[in-house]
């Protein structure tokens, strides 16, 4: 005969009842940045251009340590056989009139270039989006702020970048002030607009009533909101400094013949675009690829961080 | 809405002033004085005290301070015996010095070895406010019958009369102002002129040194341009004069006798090339009007068929084109053009030739494609959402018809409002284009007179781009009001 099994208090423990589970609404799980990497990966143009912005990143911030080059350095200035060199394995983009390789050239400029295009545009977008909220949410300063609109965004820009490096001299950190000190205004009134788009909606209504102060609305319910236009100016932004900074080195305001930039190669070589193509094709080429994989992904980016495109 | 258009206007005027004021005080503050004598050949050529003199008088000149010699430091204190103040070290000659140096001037004694040492000059520079003062005064010149004193012709008519001119068109003319036609018609826009009223920028300089800024950039270029005219005396010649522009001239020689009856024959000639600003209006318009002749349908078509082959390529074109500097835009259009045989610069060819213009204006195009592109698509897109289209369709109207009578006329409501300033702005030049081909237009000048610190140059062209875009943006909202009546700009009450 078996023995019976009996079934008795001792087969059961206590189990301690958990009320955060009973909380948990079943449903697939959802990560922001998850999400924004899954959409970003699933471009295939946007994949190549990010390899392209991390060659062109780590090429500018290492290439200049390794060669050491310096824009002063002309040490064949009297050596005619090292003068309009056609690019060879021993220097890819060949050699200008004095004799300065052009590869190490570029890529010194490169760094130059983006590093004034970055730092400008972080310092516009800090200063741009804490303004653009204030100005977008209140009524009162936008009053006063769109007659300051008015009359900072109709002054000649490369009147103050040239009174700026009379006067502070010529150089890559009053290039960078010069070029905030202009744009951040821009950058303020687009996220005034889309603040002010944003801010008579009901859910800020209703946190209202709730009684959230003003700088909590702003920061908690309108910036996460903004992710996606800030990316998208951002990515607008980078791209526009670098031409810029071209542009004012063609009309020969801003940097000095020290320092190499993408700008200043490309406009001292513009007079040999016939005779010696290669010297002015290259660093345009390296400038465009730069510009544009900038901006590719800076774009598919910000379509990325807008949550309405996460569904599937 | 009257209202509304006064104060708009009132307050553009304001920040027009504003604006110019602080470009007028950041030119004369901040730029060291010693840039402005950089491009100045006429004093690198001075010597000694007299370099001192020249450098002081041409500042006065300037508009930087006030300047003194000592002969004009004693009529200036009324001195009674000018040999003994004119002599330095003497009595009366110290006490008008220490005046001076007591009203806040620097008194400075010549010290270099020639035939003005000792002698002492007085300068002050003036302060914020003085500056804007002199600009200011001087800046609007009314014409009016009082204002020539001529003491060979004492007793000459004054007053206005409404008389023919000489191409027999009616024109409202003065006696005794310093323009002989104060009001007058004729072919060339905007067909009514007057000179009744006139803005004093000051003189450029170094750069076309003596010749007041506006006519700088006004006047047409290159060589005189003759043509049959009749002159008051009766006499019919071949002249480049422009009898509008007649000015009063105090010494007339037998030349002008012979064309003119009264003392009005200083006048502005014809040329046969546009001036500046025409030169940048020229191509301004026209790369406009390719850009909109090729992005309005281009962008209408990416809509209608959105997410299919037009649209991903047109797509792709604007991120180009928004991407690449617009620099190695331009000489990558310039290349390619040159490979098919256009001149690589503007004066090659010069303004009769057409080719001249083609590639400026191809490039000034692609510049202003991409955002009009883009916006003109994101409107139709945006539209094409709404609920009215949605009826449309279930009213069963075709997809051509919707986007052409209910979605079109809807998004062009936007673009409407940018159309003024692109047209006023297509003026104000494009900087690099202008300098990469050479082009003598006006975009060019801004930079190339900040280069050469030509302050009064650059105060004019400033005053002139920030009215043109402060009223442009002003045009556009009222335009938009008009296609659409249903925007108002008026604050109604209980607006938050």
């Amino acid at each position: 005969m078996s023995e019976e099994k009996l079934i008795n208090e001792d087969s059961f423990t206590f189990y301690k009842v958990d009320d955060s589970v009973s909380e948990v609404i079943s449903a697939p799980e959802y990560s922001y940045w998850k999400s924004v990497f899954k959409t970003f990966f699933s471009s295939k143009i946007a994949i190549i251009m990010l390899i392209i912005v991390a060659a062109v990143l780590l090429m500018s911030f290492i290439h200049p340590m390794i060669s050491g080059y310096d824009n002063q350095d002309m040490s064949n200035i009297n050596n005619p056989s090292e003068w309009f060199l056609r690019p060879s394995l021993k220097h890819p983009f060949g050699t200008d009139d004095v004799g300065r390789d052009l590869f190490d050239m570029v890529w010194a400029g490169a760094r130059t270039s983006l590093f004034i295009a970055i730092m400008a545009t972080v310092i516009t977008t800090v200063i741009g989006t804490i303004v653009g909220m204030f100005w977008g949410f209140s009524k009162k300063v936008d009053i006063v702020m769109i007659e300051v609109y008015n009359i900072i965004s109709n002054i000649p820009f490369t009147l103050i970048v040239m009174i700026i490096s009379f006067t502070l001299k010529a150089g890559i950190w009053q290039l960078i002030f010069a070029l905030s000190c202009t744009s951040w205004i821009s950058t303020a009134y687009f996220i005034r607009v889309q603040v002010m788009i944003i801010r008579d909606r009901e859910y800020n209504l209703a946190s209202r009533t709730l009684g959230s102060s003003t700088t909590k609305i702003i920061f908690h319910n309108i910036l996460p909101y903004l992710i996606s236009v800030l990316v998208t100016s951002i990515s607008r932004d980078v791209p526009h400094f670098i031409s810029y900074e071209v542009f004012l080195s063609f009309i020969g305001v801003g940097l000095t013949e020290r320092v190499a930039s993408l700008g200043r190669i490309v406009q001292t070589n513009a007079k040999y675009m016939q005779s010696a193509p290669y010297m002015f094709v290259l660093p345009v080429f390296v400038t465009a690829l730069i510009s544009i994989s900038l901006y590719i992904v800076g774009q598919t980016l910000a379509d990325a961080s807008d949550p309405r495109n996460h569904m599937i | 809405m009257k209202k509304y258009i006064w104060t708009r206007l009132l307050k553009s005027i304001i920040s027009i002033l504003i604006v110019v004021s602080i470009v007028v005080i950041m030119l004369y503050t901040l730029i060291p004085v010693s840039k402005i004598f950089e491009n100045d050949p006429a004093r690198q050529k001075l010597k000694t005290n007299y370099k001192t003199v020249y450098t002081y008088s041409r500042l006065e000149d300037l508009g930087y301070l006030d300047y003194y010699t000592i002969g004009e430091m004693c009529l200036a204190k009324d001195s009674q015996d000018i040999n003994a103040c004119i002599t330095a070290g003497s009595d009366e000659n110290i006490r008008v010095l220490n005046e001076f140096e007591a009203d806040g001037f620097t008194v400075e004694k010549l010290q270099q070895f020639d035939e003005m040492q000792g002698n002492s000059i007085a300068y002050r520079y003036y302060g914020v406010l003085e500056l804007l003062g002199n600009f200011y005064k001087k800046l609007i010149v009314i014409d009016h019958p009082f204002k020539i004193h001529d003491p060979k012709n004492p007793d000459m008519e004054r007053g206005y009369s409404i008389g023919l001119d000489h191409n027999n068109v009616p024109a409202i003319k003065c006696s005794g102002c310093e323009y002989k036609y104060q009001l007058y018609f004729n072919t060339s826009f905007p067909f009514i002129h007057t000179n009744a009223l006139k803005l004093n920028f000051g003189i450029s300089y170094p750069t076309n040194a003596g010749v007041p800024t506006m006519d700088v950039i006004s006047t047409g270029q290159g060589t005189m341009d003759s043509f049959e005219q009749t002159f008051p005396t009766g006499e019919v010649l071949k002249s480049p004069i422009l009898q509008h522009t007649c000015k009063y001239k105090y010494e007339t020689d037998h030349l002008d006798q012979k064309r003119f009856d009264d003392n009005y024959a200083n006048c502005a000639l014809k040329y046969d090339s546009p001036s500046m600003i025409q030169t940048s209006y020229i191509f301004g318009i026209s790369s406009l009007i390719l850009a909109y002749l090729i992005s309005l349908p281009y962008a209408i078509a990416m809509a209608r068929n959105k997410g299919k082959f037009v649209d991903k390529s047109g797509i792709v074109l604007i991120n180009i084109l928004i991407a690449v500097p617009s620099l190695a835009l331009i000489f990558f259009v310039k290349y390619i053009g040159f490979a098919f045989g256009m001149p690589d610069k503007f004066p090659q060819l010069g303004f009769t030739n057409i080719k001249s213009y083609i590639l400026p204006i191809i490039i000034l195009a692609l510049l202003t494609m991409p955002s009009l592109m883009m916006w003109v698509r994101r409107y139709m897109v945006d539209q094409s959402n709404a609920d009215y289209v949605k009826f449309a369709k279930a009213k069963g109207l075709s997809k051509k018809e919707i986007s052409r009578n209910h979605i079109l006329k809807n998004a062009i409501i936007p673009i409407v409002n940018g159309l003024p300033s692109s047209i006023i702005l297509a003026i104000s030049g494009a900087v690099i284009t202008e300098s990469v081909f050479s082009i003598p237009g006006m975009g060019k000048m801004l930079p190339d007179a900040i280069k050469s610190t030509n302050n009064n140059m650059v105060i004019t062209l400033t005053f002139i781009f920030t009215s043109l875009s402060i009223l442009s943006v002003f045009l556009g909202d009222l335009l938009m009001t008009f296609v659409d009546p249903r925007i108002s700009l008026n604050v109604k009450e209980g607006d938050k």
